[in-house]
């Protein structure tokens, strides 16, 4: 019998810990266990024994650390050390002469994954990669990925496994006692992507004892629609004389293990847990029968910091971040402006968007690259799941590969080509797949017609291994201004495909009233008669308040807001309608001066279109706010939040002004003046300030980021033809980077001159390692700036 | 345990004067999104000041008398970065003072966990302040001793990027000395800072 059968037949108990173990047969604190593959081996395969011998059925290898990161301070190969492991277990399974399995383990790199630490998600992949093609090869049964506490890292452990074994896979995480994982998802989220990526089992181990991990069991039960696993520790942990104990008894563990059995069909053991443990753990629960996953048909998408469920009111997915027909957008995509992207996306989220749409086409642009870098970069600042949002197959899997989570997928439809080239790529990655109702004879005109594509695309999935669940049939809306039929035609569609074929369905909705005026009135209605009918994703633009009214007003009338609190809490406070202009006497200047960004943006506008010239604004008024501010920063009569906070309304006047100046005034502003902060440094603040005070003035900012190398800054500085570079540095020991970079430009750019500041720097420290200036605050690189180009 | 705004204020360049007006306004909005969305975590391990496998002389002073020292870490967690990195793309004012309020935010965590500690001691013992790698020249490589000792990483999801910076940002690892001293605990942390030129320097 293989693993896959046995886990489909009975319950399975696995082993306990491996490392006290280990410990107890001589291994030193401190060594790393891995390398007793190699050099005890005997060791390691007695403790496989021992657990053998108390009744379990699956062995797990010493491998929990045995990366390439991990070992490399030893200069042991991976491959020899994971093919050690297995060749261990392997023995002790033999000798024990019954049936038994032997799991490749995976533990945490012990790195961070970008964006909180410096380890790129494909580094990561890679480092699993290795233990997985040398653990199959060795001849292991499943892979165990266990004790993650990063979504992140989970994803790239199992995506390895994936693409470089065909066995089973099981993967279990550490929560806390409120079932948060240490970087903050929860249990939906980790159901969620497990399920998507397709794993055999899934669970929890390590961090708590048996008895704190009932309740998030059950939670576990129902959400997962899997075989469940449980390795817990001997208890909490205890300090005792400088070490760390568990101390539940092994028939004590067995007792609270019990209960626990008719959730989870695999049991065993994580730190503190003994063969003792193991064997009264079988002696309890191998009578209780294994329970049998219950298929739930919710359709869950995640990201690293939680799940949303399609249920009841539709999920709003914010439209946004989609540059067709939007200059400002595509502008700042060819420019890799991306703070402004991030700025769409947040105020989506503010507005009440539970789901980011992504869809970066601009024509000329690689969307295989950029697509993935603005994912990345979104999910830096925001936790709402994305909606991944391309035509171009490669861009899909490429952002799909570095997703934290499970997204939804924009989209397939009917024709073969979409077919074969999106499902694979959902049966692999996982996520919710919009499906749209078109094939190659285009949009059928018929509701009937529709529901008949929409079969065709669910037969084709469910035959692909994609589940029912995961679908979101899009029945698409045509502009009822072309056709007085098509508002209708969507809205029985959209009835027709979830009672025939029981599938969610997704909408993008405005697109009902183009070539109509005052489009938000029948946008409107026609999103509250999609809701009526069922609809279970609406792609909307959440900053218009009259359709996030509708939704919350059908969220109330429907019974899904409990007392109204809610439409209570979202309009109570709010006039009928905002008032735009900022009242009394307040000039643009002033209100730059005092900071206040929507007065300024409103003022700045309200001067252009009574037809100042923009430029004349900037100068008049702009400028002079600043330099008035800058002095008082630099009398120290205010301070540097309020320089910001007047920086950023300068900022939002000159967002209002864009939309007045001639094409060819935008794109020339000033100089352009490259910034980074220093490699090994990754506290970017003091570069982020500066740099939204040289925009101020009108200076182009190339930002290469944080821990950013000498070479990249060079190479940057040479494509750019840059005249000025600024380095920061916030750490003593990140400043010979920064002198290492400062020779490299003055060696191989000369004539470049290059400012620095940071926390650790003195006008002395920064002359030795070469500056050509020292910046002791915000507006001091400005000032170097305006003199050296003379403005 | 309520993080001291005059702090706040001083991270901010404001020396003793307080935060006022929309910053001051700003600065309690950051604090309750902070407070809303971490979980601080601590961990620590009691231990023979023998037993620390790193030394150096500006330590060795500080810990003069220290027969035993507790190693201890602390962290806001993956969230606080996630909103200052938020904050940083859509108002670097907001960046600022949210930096400064994670900051007392993580200090009045530490200050509140260490009163703790001290409090469970034997009666006649103290601690002495926190001193943590990066301090004088105790070199940020002892960040990766310190952190395996605790177990940081499985425990509170720490990790070091390859220059030994701590991972997430706002995160602290010290040692603490226990002595029976109780005069020599009554120092300023500053005071134990050589960085005599520091624009945050309190003492």
């Amino acid at each position: 019998m293989n693993f896959s059968t046995a886990l489909k037949t009975r319950r399975l108990f696995f082993d306990g810990g491996l490392g006290t173990m280990l410990q107890q047969a001589g291994l030193p604190a401190g060594t790393l266990p891995d390398l007793w593959n190699l050099e005890r081996p005997q060791a390691v395969e007695g403790v496989h024994a021992a657990y053998l011998a108390a009744g379990c059925d699956v062995v797990t290898t010493n491998t929990f650390g045995a990366n390439a990161h991990k070992l490399a301070p030893y200069g042991v190969p991976v491959e020899r050390v994971v093919g050690a492991a297995v060749a261990n277990a392997r023995r002790a399974v033999a000798a024990a002469g019954r049936e038994a399995f032997v799991a490749l383990d995976l533990g945490p790199t012990g790195k961070l994954l970008e964006p909180y630490g410096d380890l790129p998600f494909e580094e990561a992949v890679s480092l699993y990669a290795q233990i997985v093609q040398a653990g199959a090869e060795a001849g292991c049964d499943c892979v165990l990925v266990e004790t993650m506490s990063d979504v992140y890292e989970l994803k790239a452990a199992v995506l390895a496994a994936k693409e470089h074994c065909e066995l089973p896979i099981l993967a279990t995480v550490i929560l806390d006692e409120g079932g948060k994982l240490l970087t903050g998802g929860d249990i939906p989220a980790v159901v969620a992507l497990l399920e998507g990526l397709g794993v055999s089992a899934l669970g929890l181990n390590c961090g708590l004892g048996p008895d704190q991990m009932a309740p998030l069991v059950a939670q576990l039960a129902r959400h997962a629609s899997i075989p469940l696993m449980l390795n817990p520790n001997a208890g909490l942990p205890r300090e005792e004389a400088g070490r760390t104990i568990f101390d539940i008894s092994p028939a004590e563990f067995a007792r609270q293990m019990a209960p626990l059995a008719a959730y989870a069909s695999i049991l065993g053991g994580c730190c503190g847990t003994t063969p003792e443990h193991i064997k009264a753990l079988v002696h309890a629960c191998r009578p209780i029968p294994a329970p049998r996953p219950v298929w739930k048909d919710q359709l869950l998408i995640s990201s690293y910091g939680g799940a949303v469920a399609f249920q009841g009111a539709p999920v709003i997915i914010g439209e946004r971040i989609n540059p067709t027909g939007k200059k400002r957008l595509q502008q700042a995509l060819r420019e890799g402006d991306m703070n402004y992207l991030l700025r769409e996306g947040l105020a989506q989220q503010e507005a009440g968007a539970q789901v980011l749409d992504v869809n970066v086409g601009v024509p000329g642009l690689n969307e295989e690259v950029l697509l993935p870098q603005v994912v990345r970069q979104l999910q830096s600042v925001t936790a709402l799941p994305l909606q991944l949002d391309t035509s171009h197959p490669g861009a899909m899997e490429a952002a799909l590969r570095c997703y934290n989570g499970k997204p939804l997928i924009n989209s397939v439809n009917g024709k073969e080509e979409s077919l074969a080239a999106l499902l694979p790529l959902v049966k692999k990655y996982g996520g919710g797949l919009v499906c749209l109702t078109l094939d190659e004879s285009g949009i059928p005109d018929t509701a009937a017609g529709r529901l008949a594509v929409a079969r065709r695309i669910v037969e084709r999935a469910e035959a692909a291994g994609i589940p029912r669940r995961e679908l979101l049939v899009d029945v698409l809306t045509l502009p009822v201004s072309a056709g007085k039929e098509n508002g209708m035609v969507t809205l029985e569609a959209l009835e027709l495909v979830r009672e025939e074929l029981g599938v969610k369905t997704a909408l993008g909705v405005s697109n009902v009233s183009f070539g109509l005026p005052q489009r938000e009135r029948i946008n409107t209605a026609f999103f509250t008669l999609a809701m009526g009918a069922g609809l279970d994703g609406a792609i909307i633009n959440p900053n218009n308040q009259a359709m996030m009214g509708a939704w919350r007003s059908y969220r109330a009338l429907t019974g899904q807001d409990p007392q109204c609190g809610d439409y209570i809490a979202a309009y109570s406070q709010a006039p009928d309608s905002a008032p735009a202009a900022p009242a009394g006497e307040l000039t643009l200047e002033e209100a730059i001066v005092k900071g206040l960004s929507a007065e300024a943006a409103s003022l700045a506008s309200q001067s252009a279109q009574a037809g100042a010239p923009a430029l004349e604004v900037i100068n008049a008024q702009l400028v002079p706010a600043l330099d008035r501010v800058g002095q008082g920063f630099e009398a120290k009569t205010l301070f540097l939040p309020q320089l910001l906070m007047s920086a950023e309304a300068a900022k939002a006047a000159f967002e209002a002004l864009r939309a007045f100046m001639p094409p060819e005034a935008e794109g020339t502003s000033g100089p352009k003046i490259l910034l980074a902060t220093v490699k090994g440094d990754i506290h970017d603040i003091g570069k982020n300030i500066v740099k939204v005070l040289l925009e101020n003035y009108r200076f182009q900012v190339v930002d290469l980021g944080k821990d950013v190398e000498p070479q990249v800054i060079l190479d940057r500085a040479v494509a750019e033809d840059i005249q000025l570079v600024g380095l920061s540095a916030l750490m003593t020991t990140t400043v010979p980077y920064m002198a290492e970079t400062i020779g490299l430009l003055h060696d191989k750019k000369p004539g470049c001159k290059v400012v620095v500041g940071g926390a650790v720097l003195t006008q002395e420290y920064a002359r030795q390692i070469g500056a050509d200036c020292y910046a002791k605050d915000a507006m001091a690189t400005v000032h170097y700036a305006q003199q050296l180009f003379s403005r | 345990v309520r993080p001291d705004r005059g702090e706040i204020a001083r991270y901010l360049g404001y020396g003793e004067r307080p935060l006022e007006g929309a910053v001051a306004r700003q600065a309690e909005e950051c604090l309750a999104q902070l407070e809303r969305a971490c979980t601080p975590r601590q961990v620590y391990r009691r231990m023979g000041r023998s037993q620390l496998p790193f030394s150096s002389v500006e330590l060795d002073r500080h810990l003069a008398g220290c027969e035993e020292i507790f190693l201890f870490a602390a962290t806001l967690g993956a969230p606080a970065d996630t909103l200052l990195r938020r904050w940083a793309a859509q108002d670097m004012a907001r960046a600022v003072v949210g930096q400064a309020c994670a900051a007392t935010l993580l200090e009045c965590f530490c200050d509140t966990c260490c009163e703790a500690l001290a409090a469970r001691l034997q009666p006649g013992l103290f601690l002495r302040p926190r001193y943590s790698p990066g301090y004088g020249d105790l070199p940020l490589s002892c960040q990766r001793p310190l952190l395996e000792l605790l177990d940081g990483g499985r425990r509170l999801g720490l990790s070091l990027t390859q220059g030994d910076m701590l991972v997430p940002a706002k995160s602290v690892t010290a040692v603490i000395g226990i002595t029976q001293e109780e005069q020599s605990c009554q120092i300023h942390k500053c005071a134990a800072c050589p960085n005599v030129n520091c624009p945050f320097r309190k003492v």
